[in-house]
């Protein structure tokens, strides 16, 4: 093994019997149990003193250095891992031009169902994390450093909880931290929300002239980074460019539940599926990103490293890191109506896109994966892509059009079979699993 | 003319842009700019992406001021 400062180079377990069978080292994060809250002292939690043995204390980044972090983030090209992979630099520059200052939020409400990879790193390392905000507070300027969670994530909020309790009474010199809740629910961790949140609005996504790093947050910058973004900004302020290893952190689902992995980029994403437990025939295809993500045929995806540059290339994208495959003897129509009525239900029903597009989306994919679609429909369901991509307050129709466009695509064949009204056996049979 | 060529010497704005949370799908714009604006099935406008000709940009400035949730603006 090579210790190297991953995110996970303690606090996760090798599993050194595989490890050979891999062209990297690969981690495997401990995931507590569901209810199960962490206390000090918990093994899979890294407390501070074992934090700061393994990574040293975290680096001041202020003056000359500060410049330094902002140089280093844009040599790496770190960018956002919540799932829109914007570029780190770009946003703190926005901020900096602004004058600086203004709020910093690091939003852990993951709401993608997918995905735990946030949860794994509060959890497991929420000192990297909130080393990674003390961080960029310092480059910033920042009057005010929040740590956005959804109310039900127990365990992270007790993880954090007891981080910051830690950080406090060793009198760390940093902007000090509070914990701010948002409700449960799909939306309530997409960034303009969380700001409209903290302004004391609704959590629902608000639409912005400008970008919120300019003055979105009380006519001040605010600044929200996902909290891997945060991780990765803590461990980069100590290695620098010459000590930094690319990793990409992706929850993998298969039958046997949920795993969260760190494998380095040049890993693929048959190795993604093979780690996190996926057994027995290849999956015919997987989603990619998250729900708001891209289907990709397996033959198609299986070699894709995991970088985002090269996902996009193959039609996808890193987005929230979700991988999900498609077994073989499923059926991707039904599963893909599945999703896209999560996503019309998900939404704010704040524009027009959201409110009317998304459901009739919907409606005619669920047709189509019983087979009873009228012919005009199939069609329609191009149209209607068409007329709700890029025209909603956020992004959210986006990413429901980008993954049901893509379903289209990669299902093709299927998609003919059902709008003959020849569904698959399978779709009859996920459907009864269903009802 | 010393100041009339600096009056022209402003960026004009030139990208007209929806605000999708403030429209509600009044329609107004549509009726006051029918050439530039069109409405979807469920009757919120659709609006052109590109940058505006001189003609189009006081069809879109009507359909600016025009609007009743002010959802509407003019953008560089």
């Amino acid at each position: 093994m090579t210790r190297g400062l991953h995110i996970a180079h303690l606090a996760a377990s090798v599993t050194g019997a595989r490890a050979g069978l891999l062209p990297v080292p690969y981690y495997r994060y401990p995931l507590l149990p569901r209810g199960r809250e962490p206390a000090l002292g918990d093994e899979s939690v890294e407390g501070l003193a074992a934090h700061v043995t393994r990574f040293g204390d975290r680096p001041a980044a202020t003056g000359t250095s500060g410049g330094m972090l902002l140089g280093i983030l844009d040599e790496i090209g770190l960018s956002g891992a919540g799932g829109g992979h914007f570029p780190v630099a770009r946003k703190w520059r926005s901020a900096l031009r602004s004058g600086g200052g203004g709020i910093l939020v690091a939003n852990g409400a993951e709401s993608e169902p997918a995905s735990a990879k946030d949860r794994a790193l509060l959890t497991a390392v929420p000192h990297l994390v909130l080393d990674g905000l003390a961080c960029a507070a310092e480059v910033l300027g920042s009057t005010e450093a929040v740590l956005w969670l959804h109310e039900d994530a127990h365990d992270a909020r007790r993880a954090v909880a007891l981080a910051i309790a830690e950080r406090r009474a060793q009198g760390l010199a940093e902007l000090p931290v509070r914990q701010e809740l948002a409700p449960a629910r799909y939306l309530s961790g997409e960034s303009s929300a969380i700001l409209r949140v903290l302004a004391g609005g609704p959590a629902l996504p608000a639409f912005t002239r400008r970008p919120a790093a300019v003055d979105g947050y009380r006519g001040g910058p605010a600044v929200v980074h996902n909290v891997e973004t945060l991780a990765r900004i803590g461990l980069l302020a100590r290695t620098g460019v010459r000590g930094h290893r690319s990793t990409a952190l992706v929850t993998v689902t298969s039958p046997g539940g949920r795993t969260v992995l760190e494998l380095s980029d040049t890993a693929t994403l048959g190795d993604a599926v093979r780690d996190g437990g996926w057994l027995g025939a290849d999956p015919q295809a997987v989603l990619v990103g998250g729900y708001g993500g891209s289907w990709l045929g397996w033959q198609a995806a299986r070699g894709v490293r995991l970088r985002d540059s090269d996902l996009r290339k193959a039609g996808a994208g890193l987005g929230a890191g979700v991988v999900l495959p498609l077994g073989d003897g499923e059926c991707g129509i039904r599963r893909t109506a599945g999703l896209a009525a999560f996503l019309a239900d998900a939404g704010a029903r704040q524009c027009g896109p959201c409110t009317f597009g998304l459901p009739a989306l919907a409606e005619r994919l669920e047709a189509l994966a019983d087979g009873s679609i009228r012919r005009g429909d199939v069609a329609r369901l191009g149209e209607l892509t068409r007329l709700v991509s890029g025209r909603g307050g956020c992004h959210h129709p986006d990413g429901a059009v980008r993954m049901v466009t893509s379903a289209l695509h990669t299902f093709a064949a299927d998609v003919n079979r059902h709008a003959a009204g020849r569904p698959c056996a399978a779709a009859a049979a996920m459907a009864e699993e269903v009802g | 003319m010393g100041w009339l060529s600096r009056g022209d010497a402003q960026p004009a704005p030139t990208r007209l842009r929806l605000d999708p949370v403030a429209c509600d799908g009044v329609g107004m714009c549509a009726h006051l700019a029918p050439a530039l604006i069109g409405l979807d099935p469920w009757g919120f406008p659709l609006v052109p992406s590109g940058s505006l000709g001189g003609h189009d940009r006081s069809a879109a400035r009507r359909a600016v001021a025009g609007c009743p949730r002010r959802a509407l603006f003019l953008h560089d």
